[in-house]
């Protein structure tokens, strides 16, 4: 009985250790959401002008851009945001997931949507992945999809230096002809216990999935603002002046956007990533708490019965004397 | 509403710098400087490296911007998308030089690259050398 107690005490004091260590992530991971929030949430605000912008551009007039040229698809890029680390809960395996899904279908993916009508996609769509992250390239690399490039020395909060080189190129390819559709996949922060798996259409600049992004950025009262803006536009475009002209004006802006779009996906990500952890972390800390209540219940049992089988065993042997 | 004053947004992708109600401001652009005033016809326009300056209650403000666009809107809004901002009395001059010196370094060594790679070299050492004559600038006048 004595080994018995002295295993389970040993037990206990390991998971007590466990606990230590994941309590202390579950802080530290809570420290960088806060931050990884705030950087999300600043960011929205150029993403939401930039667009804004557009919108009243491409009333002006007609544009013909090879960032804006819809092409039906034979070759696909996707860009996979994941996390470098792991022990963040279920966040890498449901983007992976959700990636992996659409990626059996590609032609449903392939397809561009122009207002009701869908441009159908070529036949053999060949797929490219570029990984933001070393989990998302691991998948692409054990499923055989063809890496293009990794991106793993992106920090924990991302800055934009870091998604530049990505961004531009991305856009290079894409203006090389190189890749019809680019797609970003990565994990949208809705709130620090719901995070979604998203896949979004980066390149073409498509007005549609543009609208659904920003739509999506959780504002409030957001109807009613792009209502009286949507008013407050029609007003007064005719009237607006382009220095030097439309055409620079766009060159400038285009590629801002899709480096935005990126920027804000692996700022989502990131976010996202870490509260994930959090929670997991959370959890671990809860469980190893019962864990050890339990663990203390039975050692108190076991070092009961060990007491109550010696004295019986005492009371035995007096017994027997008489 | 007031038609005096300007609703002024300066936002980089990472933040939003500044944001008030101002009476002027001139904004370095592609096609030369300009200077806003309230009641301005809207206008769009890209933004080259320099300096910014604002005029608001409390006096002027000078800012060191590299690239980006401007938007003003028909309702006195003045919005400007930078790719980077400072205020100038926050650059470190020590630290932007030599940042320039790099990117100069850089330059030479990538002499024979590809252009790519070059274009990019030189909007650093525009960015910098901006920045270190925006400070300096400032620096002086304190």
């Amino acid at each position: 009985m004595a080994v018995n107690t002295k295993a389970i005490k040993r037990r206990i004091k390991s998971v007590g250790n466990t606990k230590k260590i994941t309590k202390a992530m579950e802080m530290v991971a809570a420290a960088k959401m806060r931050k990884a929030t705030e950087a999300a949430v600043n960011t929205r605000t150029y993403a939401k002008m930039a667009w804004d912008l557009l919108v009243n551009l491409s009333k002006v007039q007609e544009v013909n851009l090879p960032l804006l040229e819809i092409r039906p698809v034979k070759k696909l890029l996707v860009v996979l945001v994941t996390s470098n680390r792991g022990l963040c809960g279920s966040f890498n395996a449901n983007i992976i997931r959700k990636t992996a899904e659409q990626l059996k279908d590609p032609k449903n993916i392939s397809q561009h949507m122009v207002g009701k009508d869908n441009i159908e996609a070529g036949e053999n769509i060949e797929i490219d992945v570029v990984g933001i992250g070393k989990k998302g390239a691991d998948f692409a690399k054990k499923n055989g999809y063809n890496l293009i490039a990794s991106y793993s020395d992106i920090s924990d909060t991302p800055n934009l230096n870091d998604i530049l080189p990505i961004a531009k190129m991305i856009v290079g390819e894409y203006e090389a002809k190189k890749y019809d559709k680019v797609v970003v996949a990565y994990t949208d922060y809705k709130s620090a216990i719901v995070q979604t798996a998203k896949l979004r259409q980066v390149l073409p600049i498509s007005e549609l999935d543009l609208e659904k992004m920003m739509n999506n950025l959780g504002t409030d009262n957001e109807d009613l603002k792009t209502d009286e803006q949507k008013q407050n536009q029609t007003l007064i475009t005719d009237t607006y002046i382009f220095e030097p002209n439309t055409t620079d004006v766009l060159k400038t802006i285009l590629p801002r956007l899709v480096e935005t779009q990126i920027f804000q996906a692996a700022l989502e990500s990131s976010a996202s990533e870490h509260s994930a952890r959090m929670m997991a972390m959370r959890n671990a800390s809860d469980s190893a708490e019962d864990m050890i209540d339990e663990l203390n219940l039975t050692y108190n049992k076991a070092r009961q019965a060990g007491i109550t089988q010696e004295i019986a065993e005492i009371a035995g042997g007096a017994a027997a004397l008489e | 509403m007031n038609t005096n004053i300007l609703k002024f947004k300066i936002a980089t992708p990472e933040k939003v710098v500044y944001e008030n109600e101002i009476f002027q401001v001139s904004i370095p652009t592609m096609s030369g400087e300009i200077t806003v005033l309230p009641n301005h016809i809207p206008l769009v326009s890209v933004l080259k490296a320099g300096e910014l300056k604002i005029v608001d209650k409390e006096g002027e403000h000078p800012f060191a911007v590299s690239g980006g666009f401007l938007e003003i809107k028909g309702n006195n809004e003045l919005i400007i998308l930078a790719d980077n901002v400072e205020r100038a009395d926050t650059i470190d001059i020590d630290r932007a030089e030599q940042a320039r010196v790099r990117a100069e370094e850089e330059m030479t060594k990538a002499k024979t690259g590809e252009d790519v790679n070059f274009a990019r070299l030189q909007a650093v050492i525009d960015r910098e050398m901006n920045r270190v004559r925006v400070a300096k600038k400032y620096k002086n006048v304190k």
